[in-house]
């Protein structure tokens, strides 16, 4: 098998690269990078080891084209398609396997048929590609506009003998089928009208040429290519309990009740087989269905020949399949053309309900692909436990748990402490020295120790699909995987949550993250709690909550545990603590909710009295107008653990600019139709504990899409302009003015009702996908915003550039402040890019977290792609430059002594001789 | 004096947008006074403004009765809020409800003065009613007895409006303009200078030709 693997180039600039590394032995910016690459849940898949290129062609639900090599499930080429409904896959068809055409198993790989592979795309337009598959290129395309593009919705297509049928279902009335030569987009004829008043949209698929609706007990079939327009009515032994599903490969074949059925009165099958999931092969040039099952952990995989039903031995086997791939359900299967195979050269291709792809060959998971990755929907980075001998000591700076050290006990006990603990540490790392010590944990063995810059950290991934990945930041490892099934996210498009309980920082304690989710079947809420260094559930994991959740917030550690407690406000506005023993901490918590569609808000005081909470409704906002057509399109709050280090900005007479720094404002944008303005969209900063409009401002003639970052004294928010059709991004900056009103504590309560607000409009040359600010351990660096354009880039932005204070005029007063003056384009220069070619396809979010070095924040961006990397945005200050030279430094330093030495010595001997002369 | 800073702010904010038709509204006040019934609104007053773009108000509020002002005192003790609902009529006929809240013990030791802000939504319907305080210094403690001596019964409110703003859009106009003049200047500045060769490059040919002079006359030195 020939696959991307490290060729003789490689090999060469492997060791050209050593070369050069050994020159500078230095970590440079573009090796801390890490992106792994995805094509996202599997739709259509086709295992072909059979041409002189072994591989597996797939199509997915991200609307990607991929071929993956059989051997190592590496990507050999992938090509990311339209978005949305326009490049909604809805069929792949591999020359040399139509159905009932050219399909004896050696049929050669026919390029006379014009095509190595064809997909059809979306609906209205609907679009046919022919593929190279070797390189992944498109060779041909045409297209078709159907008449009526909402009935078109529905279409579906088949492919037999070189001819391309394009099935319209109207529903409860006649299908329309068209055919066209599948290369050319010619059609041969008219298209033919088959009356079908049964077909009804919800019971109906195509199983090759024909098209099965189910009717109660019994399956109503046509066939479409047949010349007779005749239906076939097939009864059933039982009404299915499930979706009738196609069986691709079999022309008229459909699993009902997990049996096998035809409609097909010409293919025979084996209808006292019963399988969660089927598929057709050929297997020693003889056609084979083969199953799998799931049983008691155990993947069991069967084949029968399809003419008289025997089992096929060589094909029989079980693999030992680990909980948190999901379900699983194979997809398509190919065995290496030899004359009696023995099975090995067989690969069996699976799909699983955690989306990932697996190959399975000689009893055995040859190779695994998390999928889910495609789908990230919240991130945490999360701090790795002490080394052993660094937790001694700071357990005993600290003092053990629960026994209580005053702070100011008398200096003597103290020093005792340090010298003990000092010992203790000498002890442990002498018995480590001759290999005594205890034996390192499962975490350290795994390299899995905090570095002392903080740097490296576990990495948690929440994907939509309900799968917990922990990951490696810095080698990219995937150290645990969890799967949650019957999870989803919220009503109101709100996703799934990832959420920090409790820190690394409380040393003998485990951290402690948790989800919060909605549970499928009964959409309450569910909780699971784990500890995101080991990946184990903690606290008793999946708790299965009684209520729906409607919001939810952390409330502060408590004394005890030092877990941050989760406050959930219910659908029946109760308010519930979880753990319980932190429900008298929700006393004097605010809350707010935000009902996306009306664009109402609503602020609740929560009250903890007797042992009993309460909530108390006490502002409301309408942003919906009259007729609630404002919606809300997206809502900013700023970062909890965001430090503000300045408190005001210096101006060009030396007075102070004091920031407005509200904890508890948040951004609210909503969009709305308009008669004479095509669009309007409207910015609100509304403070969610007072419940009072800080601001407001419209935008005429603007539509989404919309990213917003709020952060410190300012936001930034970028739209697209239909006026110019082009994407703006406009920032706002507050100011309290030149006094502070109380620069200790903030209160919403008594808060300067209008800041002074400083706003202005640049012009962005880009799409913007995706904003973020960076973030610092002590918000003492300067902050960028990172935004990722459509093209995958992710571009730093300094806060300089989108500061509103740009003055227009040069003005000395702009000048002596510091600010650049105003160019309404934002520059984008290619240095900016902090992923240089490492593109993140479908780029959708950017997270980002402080690291231990105050220069430095931790980027992810999240798409198709994962990329994990780091920014430095006033420079590595704290930092000595990876390229120092040490060497250097001490040659010079111990030439510098020594030569003092020297020099010394010879003007003592020089003055004695003088002194003798 | 901050309060004077804010009327002259909503007078500025007020003239940067303003709606495209003017409507009238009015506004029904009821609070809720008891800690124990936090669901019983009593009446408190109605404000009037004839024009959302003048933005001009009449207020009739009803003096608070013995009772109330002890139900307030009360819920200051509690560090309770003081709930207002104020229910918005639109001259169509649309009726909306906001509420409000402010603690009891700032609205004591403001005196019973408070100021209403009205925020407005691009077309003018009301988007939310704030109610707060003035602030005093050191008015974040309440004490007992310096709720007890508020004999104070009637609301002295005012009523400020606020419109939405219009957002900047990106200044091109004026950065071309500045380009251009900038253009203008220089070239202005290319054509004005019509100087000699000498007259313009004097400064440059002056200390070269020193230069000369001084080595010529050390090199002399040197040939004697």
């Amino acid at each position: 098998m020939r696959c991307p693997q490290p060729s003789a180039g490689a090999l060469i600039s492997l060791s050209l690269l050593l070369l050069l590394l050994s020159t500078c032995s230095a970590l440079y910016e573009d090796q801390i990078k890490k992106r792994s690459v995805h094509v996202g849940a599997l739709k259509h898949a086709h295992v072909d080891l059979k041409h002189f290129q072994p591989r597996v062609l797939l199509t997915t639900q991200e609307q990607v084209v991929a071929s993956l090599c059989p051997k190592t499930g590496q990507i050999i080429w992938r090509q990311v398609l339209e978005q949305r409904a326009r490049g909604d896959i809805k069929m792949l068809q591999v020359s040399g396997f139509a159905d009932g055409s050219s399909d004896t198993a050696a049929a050669p790989m026919g390029s006379h048929l014009g095509f190595d592979m064809l997909t059809v795309q979306g609906h209205a337009p609907a679009l046919v590609r022919g593929w190279n598959t070797n390189i992944g290129t498109i060779e041909w395309e045409w297209s078709i506009m159907p008449l009526h593009t909402e009935r078109a919705q529905d279409a579906v297509w088949f492919y037999s003998n070189s001819i391309l049928y394009h099935v319209v279902p109207a529903w409860r009335s006649h299908i329309e089928v068209t055919a066209y030569f599948s290369t050319s987009g010619h059609t041969t004829g008219s298209t033919s009208k088959i009356m079908a008043a049964w077909i009804k949209p919800e019971s109906c698929l195509l199983s090759g040429s024909y098209f099965v609706c189910l009717d109660g007990k019994q399956l109503i079939s046509l066939d479409l290519v047949a010349k007779s327009t005749q239906v076939i009515a097939t009864s059933l032994a039982a009404e299915p309990s499930s979706k009738i599903e196609t069986l691709p490969g079999l022309n008229g074949v459909l699993i009902v009740n997990k049996k096998l059925v035809s409609v097909n009165k010409d293919q025979a099958v084996c209808g006292e087989l019963t399988s969660a999931s089927y598929v057709v092969g050929s297997f020693n040039y003889r056609k084979v269905v083969a199953y799998a099952d799931l049983v008691d952990g155990m993947l069991k995989i069967n084949a029968v020949y399809l003419d008289n039903c025997s089992p096929v031995p060589e094909l029989q086997m079980s693999v030992a399949f680990a909980e948190d791939y999901g379900t699983p359900s194979l997809r398509s299967f190919d065995c290496k053309l030899k004359r009696n195979d023995d099975g090995k050269g067989c690969l069996f291709l699976f799909a699983t309900s955690a989306e990932s792809i697996m190959a399975v060959q000689q009893g055995r998971i040859r190779w695994a692909r998390e999928e889910s990755l495609a789908n990230i929907i919240d991130t945490q980075f999360i701090d790795l436990p002490l080394a052993d001998t660094e937790g001694t000591l700071e357990n005993e700076m600290k003092g053990k748990a629960g026994e209580f050290i005053p702070r100011n006990g008398d200096i003597v006990t103290a020093f005792m402490r340090r010298i003990t603990a000092q010992a203790l540490q000498m002890k442990s790392m002498f018995l480590h020295l001759i290999g005594l010590g205890p034996p390192p944990t499962d975490t350290q063995r795994a390299g899995l120790v905090r570095d002392s810059f903080g740097l490296h950290k576990m990495l948690v991934l929440l994907t939509r699909a309900g799968k917990i990945f922990g990951m490696d930041n810095i080698a990219g490892k995937h150290h645990w995987k969890l799967y949650l099934p019957n999870v989803a996210g919220f009503e109101n498009a709100e996703q799934m949550r990832l959420i920090v309980q409790r820190s690394s920082k409380h040393f003998p304690l485990q951290p402690l993250c948790a989800i919060v989710a909605k549970f499928v079947n009964n959409s309450n809420g569910v909780l699971f709690r784990f500890n995101p260094i080991t990946g184990r559930a903690a606290e008793g994991g999946l708790l299965q909550l009684d209520y729906q959740i409607k919001q939810f917030s952390l409330l502060p550690e408590t004394e005890v545990d030092f877990v941050k407690g989760i406050l959930i406000l219910d659908a029946a506005n109760q308010v519930h603590v979880e753990p319980k023993h932190a429900t008298p901490l929700a006393d004097g918590m605010y809350l707010y909710t935000a009902d996306v569609k009306t664009a109402e808000l609503e602020g609740y005081i929560v009250k903890y009295a007797g042992g009993e909470l309460s909530c108390l409704p006490i502002w409301n906002v309408r942003l919906g107008g009259h007729n609630s057509e404002q919606q809300i399109i997206s809502v900013a709050g700023k970062n909890p653990i965001e430090h503000v280090h300045s408190q005001g900005r210096v101006l060009g007479d030396r007075s102070v600019l004091y920031k407005y720094i509200n904890p508890n404002l948040v951004a609210f944008v909503t969009q709305a139709p308009d008669a004479a303005h095509k669009s309007v969209l409207t910015l609100y900063l509304i403070d969610v504990v007072s419940g009072s409009v800080i601001f407001s401002m419209t935008h005429r003639k603007v539509r989404a899409p919309l990213n917003i970052v709020h952060s410190e004294n300012w936001l930034a928010y970028s739209y697209f302009n239909d006026k110019v059709r082009r994407t703006e991004i406009t920032t706002i900056e507050l100011y309290e003015g030149n006094a502070q009103a109380n620069n200790s504590v903030w209160s919403s309560l008594q808060a300067p009702f209008m800041p002074l607000v400083e706003r202005q409009s640049y012009i962005i040359p880009t799409i913007v996908e995706a904003m973020r600010e960076t973030i610092t351990e002590r918000g003492i660096t300067n902050k960028h915003v990172l935004i990722g354009t459509a093209s995958g880039g992710i571009v730093e932005m300094p806060w300089h550039l989108l500061d509103p204070r740009r003055p227009i005029s040069s003005s000395t007063q702009g000048r002596e402040e510091g600010a650049i003056p105003y160019i309404p384009e934002l520059p984008l220069p290619t240095e900016n890019y902090i992923n240089y070619n490492q593109t993140v396809a479908r780029l959708r979010n950017i997270y980002t977290a402080p690291s231990g070095l105050e220069s430095t924040c931790l980027v992810v961006a999240t798409g198709l792609d994962l990329f994990v990397t780091r920014v430095a945005p006033s420079k590595t200050f704290d930092l000595l430059k990876e390229d120092f030279d040490y060497i250097l430094i001490s040659i010079v330093l111990v030439v510098l002594t020594s030569g003092s030495l020297i020099v010394r010595h010879l003007s003592s001997r020089k003055l004695l001789k003088q002194a003798w002369k | 004096m901050s309060y004077m800073a804010i009327v002259l702010f909503s007078l500025l904010a007020t003239s940067w947008s303003f709606l495209e038709h003017d409507s009238w509204i009015t506004i029904d006040l009821h609070h809720s006074l008891s800690s124990s019934k936090p669901d019983h609104f009593s009446h408190r007053g109605n404000i009037s403004i004839p024009s959302l773009n003048a933005g001009l108000s009449t207020v009739v509020q009803n003096p608070l009765t013995a009772a109330e002002l002890d139900n307030i005192k009360l819920l200051a003790k509690q560090n309770g809020f003081y709930r207002l609902r104020a229910t918005v009529s639109y001259p169509n006929g649309n009726v909306q409800r906001f509420l409000t809240s402010s603690k009891a013990c700032s609205l004591l030791m403001a005196q019973f003065n408070d100021v209403l802000w009205i925020s407005l939504d691009p077309y003018g319907y009301v988007t939310g009613v704030t109610a707060s305080q003035d602030l005093a210094p050191k008015s974040s403690e309440c004490s007992t007895d310096d709720i007890q001596q508020v004999k104070e019964n009637n609301f002295s409110s005012d009523v400020i409006i606020r419109h939405a703003e219009l957002a900047p859009v990106p200044d091109t106009g004026s950065f071309i303009q500045k380009f251009e003049r900038e253009r203008e200047a220089r070239e202005r500045g290319e054509v004005r200078d019509t100087r000699g060769f000498f007259a313009k490059y004097w400064m440059y040919i002056v200390p070269v030709v020193l230069l000369v002079f001084i080595s010529g006359a050390t090199n002399q030195d040197a040939a004697k």
